[in-house]
This record gives C-alpha cells, sequence and structure tokens, in this order.
C-alpha cells in the first residue's frame, strides 16, 4: 500500500493487520495506489515461483480486469433479483463510484443488456476537473497504457503518467479498468466526477440523514444523486451501490474538519 | 542494411560477442548522456539502449528508477532522447542506436518512432507490450526500426514461439526471475533455456538483466550472443553526476570487454 494511503487508511491497515497479514508501505512516486501496483508487480515478477498476484480492482494486465469483474458482478445479479422483488422492475439507474471501477463494474456488468438502466459512474473530481488536479481519466484522460492495460489514462503532453489528486484514497488512480473505457466508448454508461467538497458534504448529509456512513469513495456516487434528482421521478428507482463504509476514513474526514482524537 | 543487423553479423564473422550498454537519457543532462554514449563506444561497447524516461518503469530495480526520476526532475522527454541520437550521429554513423522504455510513451509518439531512422534510431525495445502483441498494431510500420523482445525465464514455448515472430534485430533474453539489477542472477538455466528460443529463431540471443562482474560475463558469453549491462552503469553514473568524472565507467567497460572475448 502506498505510504500516503497507509496514513490516510490506518483503520483499514490495523484490521488487516489483525487479520494477520503484513503491510508494506511503498514511498515511490506519489505514494499511493500506482505507486503500491508498481511495487506489487515488481515484487510478483521476482518472487513468481511462490507467489499469487492478485488485485482487488478491474485494472491491471488480462485477464484481471475479467477475473475481478465476474467475481464482483454478484453485485449486479444480486441487483437484478432484489429489483424484480422490490420494484417488480428493472432500476431505472444504477450509480456507483469509479476509481479503478471495480464495484461499479461488478454492479454495471449483468444490466449491459438491459437498456432501460441508466449506468451510472462518478469519478474523482478532487479540486476540480478545470484545474487539473483529480483522478477522473473518464472525464479528462486520453487512451494510455499503464499497468498492462490499455484504457484512458491521465497523461501529461510528453506521455507521462501524471500525479493525481483526491480525498478518497480508493479513488486515487490516475487509470480505470478498460472495461469502463469501452462502455464510454460505445455510450452504454455515462461517467461524471464530483469533487472532494461535494464528495465530503455528501458523506455528512448520509451519515445524518440515514445513519449509514458511507466510504469517502461511495459518497462520490451519492454526491451525484443531486445533480441528476432532476432527471427522474419519484416514482423512478434510482440505486446507489454503496460500495464500502465510512468507518476507515473517519480519521480523514475528523482531520479536514479540524478534530483531534 | 540496419545497424543492429550489422553489427551482429560483422561480431559473429569474428567470433565475438556483443556488448550492448545501457544508460537513460537526460541522466543526469542531455550533453552528459550524449558525451556517454561516445565514451561507451570508445570502451568496447557495440550496441547503445538509450532509455527512455517513464514515471511508471515497472520492470525497473530501484537504480534505474531513480535514474528515470532524476531524468524526469531535468523534463527529459521522448523528443530529447531523438535529440540526443541525432547529435550522437554527428559523430558516430556506426553504433547501433535502441530506445528502450515502456508502452505509454511509444504509442503516445508513434508517429516519431516510425520515423527515428532518418535521424539514427535503429531499433526499439518496450518493456511491457503484452508477447501476443505487435508495435506494429500501434503503428510502427517502417520496417527499418528493429523491434526486440525480451523473453523471461518464465515465458512459456507457446509465447517464446509468438514474440520470437513479432522480433526483429535481436531476442533480449531476461537472465533472472525479477526487476533489472536484482541480485538473484542464476546462469544454470540460461543455457537450457536459450536453446530453446533458438528452435524459433535465427536472431542473436543476448542475456541481460543482473549482469554485473567479470565473472557473470564470462558465464553468460559463453551460451549467449552478447550481454547487456545496465544497473551496474547506471549506478556508476549516479555516483559520478556532480563530478562527472567518469573514468571508472571506461575501466569497468573495459574490463567487460576483455571478458567477453
Amino acid at each position: 500500500m502506498g505510504a500516503e494511503d497507509v496514513r490516510r487508511q490506518s483503520l483499514n491497515v490495523y484490521r488487516i493487520k489483525l487479520l494477520g497479514a503484513h503491510v508494506h508501505a511503498v514511498d515511490s512516486g506519489t505514494a499511493t495506489l500506482k505507486d503500491a501496483l508498481n511495487e506489487a508487480l515488481r515484487d510478483w515478477v521476482t518472487n513468481v515461483d511462490n507467489t499469487y498476484y492478485i488485485i482487488g480492482s478491474v485494472t491491471g494486465p488480462h485477464p484481471y480486469p475479467m477475473i475481478v469483474r465476474d467475481f464482483n458482478s454478484v453485485v449486479g445479479q444480486e441487483l437484478i433479483s432484489q429489483s424484480k422483488e422490490a420494484f417488480n422492475a428493472m432500476p431505472d439507474a444504477i450509480v456507483a463510484c469509479v476509481g479503478g471501477g471495480s464495484n461499479a463494474m461488478g454492479a454495471f456488468y449483468p444490466f449491459i443488456d438491459i437498456p432501460e438502466t441508466r449506468l451510472i459512474g462518478v469519478e474523482a473530481g478532487g479540486n476540480g476537473l478545470a484545474t487539473g488536479e483529480h483522478a477522473a481519466p473518464l472525464n479528462d484522460g486520453t487512451p494510455g497504457v499503464l499497468h498492462g492495460a490499455r484504457s484512458y489514462l491521465m497523461q501529461s503532453e510528453t506521455g507521462q503518467v501524471k500525479d493525481t489528486k483526491s480525498v478518497s484514497a480508493g479513488l486515487d488512480y490516475p487509470g480505470v479498468g478498460p472495461e469502463h473505457s469501452w462502455l464510454k466508448d460505445i455510450g452504454r454508461a455515462e461517467y461524471y466526477a464530483v469533487n472532494d467538497q461535494e464528495a465530503l458534504d455528501a458523506f455528512h448529509e448520509v451519515t445524518e440523514l440515514e445513519g449509514i456512513m458511507p466510504a469517502l469513495e461511495t459518497a462520490h456516487a451519492f454526491a451525484y444523486l443531486k445533480n441528476i434528482q432532476q432527471e427522474f421521478t419519484k416514482e423512478q428507482n434510482i440505486i446507489i451501490n454503496v460500495s464500502g463504509r465510512g468507518d476507515k476514513d473517519i480519521n480523514t474526514v475528523a482531520e479536514i474538519d479540524g478534530i483531534e482524537f | 542494411m540496419n545497424r543492429i543487423d550489422k553489427k551482429l553479423a560483422q561480431l559473429k564473422d569474428q567470433n565475438k560477442k556483443a556488448l550492448v550498454a545501457y544508460l537513460v537519457a537526460g541522466d543526469p543532462d542531455l550533453d552528459t548522456t550524449h558525451e556517454l554514449m561516445h565514451s561507451f563506444v570508445k570502451s568496447g561497447v557495440n550496441i547503445i539502449e538509450l532509455g527512455i524516461p517513464f514515471t511508471d518503469p515497472i520492470a525497473e530495480g530501484p537504480i534505474i528508477q531513480k535514474a528515470h526520476d532524476r531524468a524526469l526532475a531535468n523534463n527529459t522527454s521522448f523528443t530529447d532522447a531523438l535529440k540526443i541520437v541525432k547529435h550522437f550521429r554527428e559523430t558516430d554513423n556506426e553504433t547501433p542506436v535502441i530506445l528502450m522504455g515502456y508502452l505509454n510513451t511509444f504509442v503516445y509518439f508513434i508517429k516519431e518512432v516510425n520515423e527515428s531512422n532518418e535521424i539514427g534510431v535503429d531499433g526499439v525495445l518496450v518493456v511491457d507490450i503484452p508477447g501476443e502483441l505487435k508495435l506494429e498494431n500501434y503503428g510502427l510500420t517502417n520496417k527499418d526500426i528493429k523491434t526486440i523482445s525480451l523473453i523471461s525465464p518464465t515465458t512459456s514455448q507457446d509465447r517464446i514461439k509468438s514474440i520470437c515472430s513479432n522480433s526483429s534485430g535481436f531476442i533480449y533474453y531476461v537472465t533472472l526471475k525479477g526487476v533489472t539489477g536484482s541480485a538473484e542472477l542464476d546462469t544454470s538455466d540460461v543455457n537450457t533455456n536459450i536453446k530453446k528460443i533458438k528452435e524459433h529463431t535465427d536472431l542473436p540471443i543476448l542475456a541481460g538483466f543482473g549482469i554485473k562482474t567479470v565473472e557473470d560475463v564470462k558465464n553468460l558469453a559463453s551460451v549467449s550472443d552478447g550481454v547487456v549491462i545496465g544497473s551496474s552503469i547506471v549506478q556508476m553514473i549516479n555516483d559520478a553526476s556532480d563530478s562527472k568524472e567518469f573514468a571508472r565507467i571506461e575501466t569497468y567497460l573495459n574490463e567487460i570487454r576483455d571478458a567477453l572475448v
């Protein structure tokens, strides 16, 4: 894990350690997800005889995006069966945050052939798309190759991978799963971005009003809901994929709010 | 005739092994890279591999990673590397020059890559292109530019076949499981593996990754058509980046050259 993420996600790191695993902090580059992936791949090629490489997102070399998509698609299958029970219809939209894009891909994949359901992915807008300081390659990137996959990528005018900025560790990645790029290009899914402040506001609002504390990643999906509510009637059903719990982000949010423990 | 083919044929006729040396363009600056290239040739280097700096060089160990970082800190771009080659060709029209780097920068500058033989580039080595793909698929259609590929100890027989059919110039055999500059050089399997590759190609096979000592060179030269030295030189470049006293590199390369014959 990137050293910066070890700091930002210290509760998750402790939880992983409690389960008996070791967590290595990576200091190279921006010390976030991209750099952790570089180091994991370097370690893997060195210890390939006794090591299995596994990744939690739909990025990286083939067949990893497919493997993670297929495993995560239990979410979308469950949504189909629950929608039948709850709405007696398919949902009108599914909204999910997209960093590498695993939770979104898991939710979207079984719906690709269900055209009445809009698929909406929300990327990390960081300080705002216009500032260039964000992690939204589908909104503001160009095709490139990173970690063995060709996909939309945040890159400079000299073909170098750009640094990313997001309050959310899980979305802080300059690339995105290649199948999301495909869904964007064929027009099956829509991708937007919300900035850090909008996500933080949504984190507070959902926690206060619903008693559900979403992860900062998930808070991006909630935040975007406000932007599209006019497009739906009260009778329509929108599903937010609550991809993670916000307990892990309490330190980050408290720090921003100026609260010390 | 392409300079790589010509040089390797000459060496074969003279019953000599090839010495390939690697350095990163712009480490520590463009002028020094240019001077070092001439100094390499004086010290018996037959082919120069010019590294194109990239933000995420996943096949590199710490020594070469840092060299990429130093070159990027000077904003060295792909076009700067081409300027170095052009400058080098003003006084050396014989030594083959290969551009080595990562797919993203090569795809980003594919037009420039495709025309680079005009300024004196002889081949390209893209570290992270999947074995099943060809640079031709990305727009490198100029047959005067050789496409050198890596084959590792874990490459399957099927893949070796497909990589060989997509390659020209020579095959770069990776002598270890790991990244550049690793310590775990094991020459015992090299002979067997190189024989397997020879079943699929008539191209010369050069060995690289983790080769440091005169002893390493002697062992590998007996089973391959030549060796590639990278990290050891890059470390010496780093050590002398302020003083610009590179005599130690010449001494080292001379020792390696003597061990190769």
